[in-house]
């Protein structure tokens, strides 16, 4: 149909081969330079992922809102038209109080949590197949950094592994390439939790002798990542010892519904209130940020 | 016409991935819609504006993923740079023709990325991504891009057949 000269076909060879070399021979320099180039096309991208995003909310809010209530009003119609129309003003206030209850519950845990947490909410998910990951509405510009926590007051959602000026990219806890320090929370042991590919948790590296249990609540160690102490993983429902293996694993349900939740928290600053506000200020020569 | 189509896929294809897809998706994978233009950009227009199209929408695809950018930017990359040189080769390209090369780079450029990704993940769970993730993304790619390439030789094969004056114009 458009067929190319064998000239293009050297060029793009070569081009392609550049390009290989360059990334395995500086996969650095050749990282940092891509990320930097990608920044202005990405500002571009926000546009129009922020119109997909309302449109995906619209086709949501009208499918739950409209097309399945129809289905409920075109029986009632012959019934009652004027409970029909009950009906829909009730699916409209109930869906106005399950919002302003869940953002009730996340203003309770800004507040609990401190200051240091940004409101975000989802716009999509990850662009791939491969990754369990999650696409925020807010970016280096609200001050959200690579490595920071993400939860709900549900529980641990994950942690942001890229931005953008107006995006942030969240890998979920249950993905096997993320990786959170946990905490029994009743014998205290600490431990690993990896995402599985099957999208579930698993706590790993749990002491031979530990006592740990189905139903033992699995929280944050604090220790290493973007979390405070103590915020909610999930739930052990699986313990597995293998023989000759010097740990045990367990199996976690993860508390927070990754289907569900719409609105996030992004830790900003995973420390107390008390201690973040003790701590001397920066030279005035420090341009740079404390690493995440 | 062709750069502003470009541009469109460019801008609109990464949102439209990561925001409406999921309303298509089979067992919790959707068609990777990055994947299917590049290939089709290859086959259609050649191997070097395949590469072209591959390159910079593996970059806008991976500033919206977790993966790692470079690999999104070559595996997309070099499924248009292998579609074009796929398609130098069939004389008559047709659906059939799409399909098996579709299937193919999708396979092949999903092998890529299961072995950078998951090489430490144990044979295990390297067999459960191909079978959860990989095998219906391939059926997936190749049902949308074949979709895709039939409705666009329709759409050629009804513009040759208007008959056209001298100065080119329709007639």
């Amino acid at each position: 149909m458009f067929r190319t000269t064998s000239g293009t076909r050297r060029a793009a060879l070569f081009l392609f081969v550049l390009l290989l070399s360059v990334v395995f021979l500086l996969p650095k320099q050749s990282r940092g330079l891509l990320q930097n180039m990608g920044r202005p096309i990405a500002q571009l991208v926000s546009f129009p992922l922020e119109a997909f995003s309302a449109l995906d909310r619209s086709l949501r809010d009208f499918w739950g809102g409209y097309v399945a209530l129809h289905r409920v009003a075109e029986e009632n119609r012959r019934l009652h038209r004027e409970v029909e129309q009950l009906r829909g003003r009730n699916v409209d206030l109930q869906e106005m109080v399950t919002a302003s209850q869940r953002l009730a519950g996340l203003l309770e845990l800004k507040k609990r949590v401190g200051p240091r947490t940004v409101a975000a909410q989802v716009v999509g998910r990850d662009a791939t197949n491969w990754y369990r990951s999650v696409v925020l509405d807010k970016g280096e510009r609200d001050g959200i950094r690579v490595e920071m926590g993400v939860m709900t007051p549900d529980g641990v959602v994950g942690r942001v592994v890229r931005t953008t000026p107006f995006s942030s990219v969240v890998l979920l806890i249950i993905d096997p390439n993320n990786a959170v320090t946990g905490l029994i929370q009743r014998t205290r042991e600490e431990g690993i939790v990896e995402g599985t590919v099957q999208g579930r948790a698993r706590l790993k590296y749990i002491p031979l002798l530990s006592t740990v249990r189905t139903g033992d609540v699995v929280v944050t160690s604090g220790l290493t990542g973007g979390f405070p102490r103590g915020v909610a993983i999930g739930t052990v429902t699986r313990i597995d010892k293998v023989e000759g293996d010097l740990f045990q694993s367990a199996e976690i349900a993860p508390e927070v519904d990754f289907l569900k939740y719409e609105e996030v928290l992004v830790i900003t600053d995973p420390r107390p209130s008390g201690e973040s506000q003790k701590e001397p200020a920066l030279p005035a020569d420090s341009s740079k940020g404390p690493k995440p | 016409m062709k750069p502003a189509l470009y541009a469109g896929l460019l801008l609109g294809l990464v949102p439209a991935q990561a925001t409406l897809l999921r309303y298509v998706e089979v067992v919790g994978v959707r068609p990777d819609l990055c994947l299917v233009a590049a290939c089709l950009a290859g086959f259609l227009a050649g191997e070097l504006e395949g590469l072209l199209i591959g390159l910079a929408l593996g970059v806008v695809q991976g500033l919206f993923s977790a993966g790692d950018l470079w690999l999104n930017v070559l595996t997309k990359g070099g499924v248009g740079l292998l579609a074009g040189l796929a398609g130098r080769h069939v004389t008559n390209p047709t659906s059939v023709s799409l399909l098996a090369v579709l299937a193919g780079l999708s396979a092949l450029s999903g092998m890529v990325v299961l072995f950078a990704i998951r090489s430490g993940g144990g044979l295990a769970a390297f067999l459960l991504a191909m079978r959860s993730v990989l095998a219906p993304e391939v059926v997936l790619n190749a049902a949308v891009g074949t979709g895709m390439y039939w409705l666009i030789a329709r759409r050629v094969r009804r513009q040759e057949a208007i008959p056209r004056g001298p100065a080119g114009l329709v007639g």
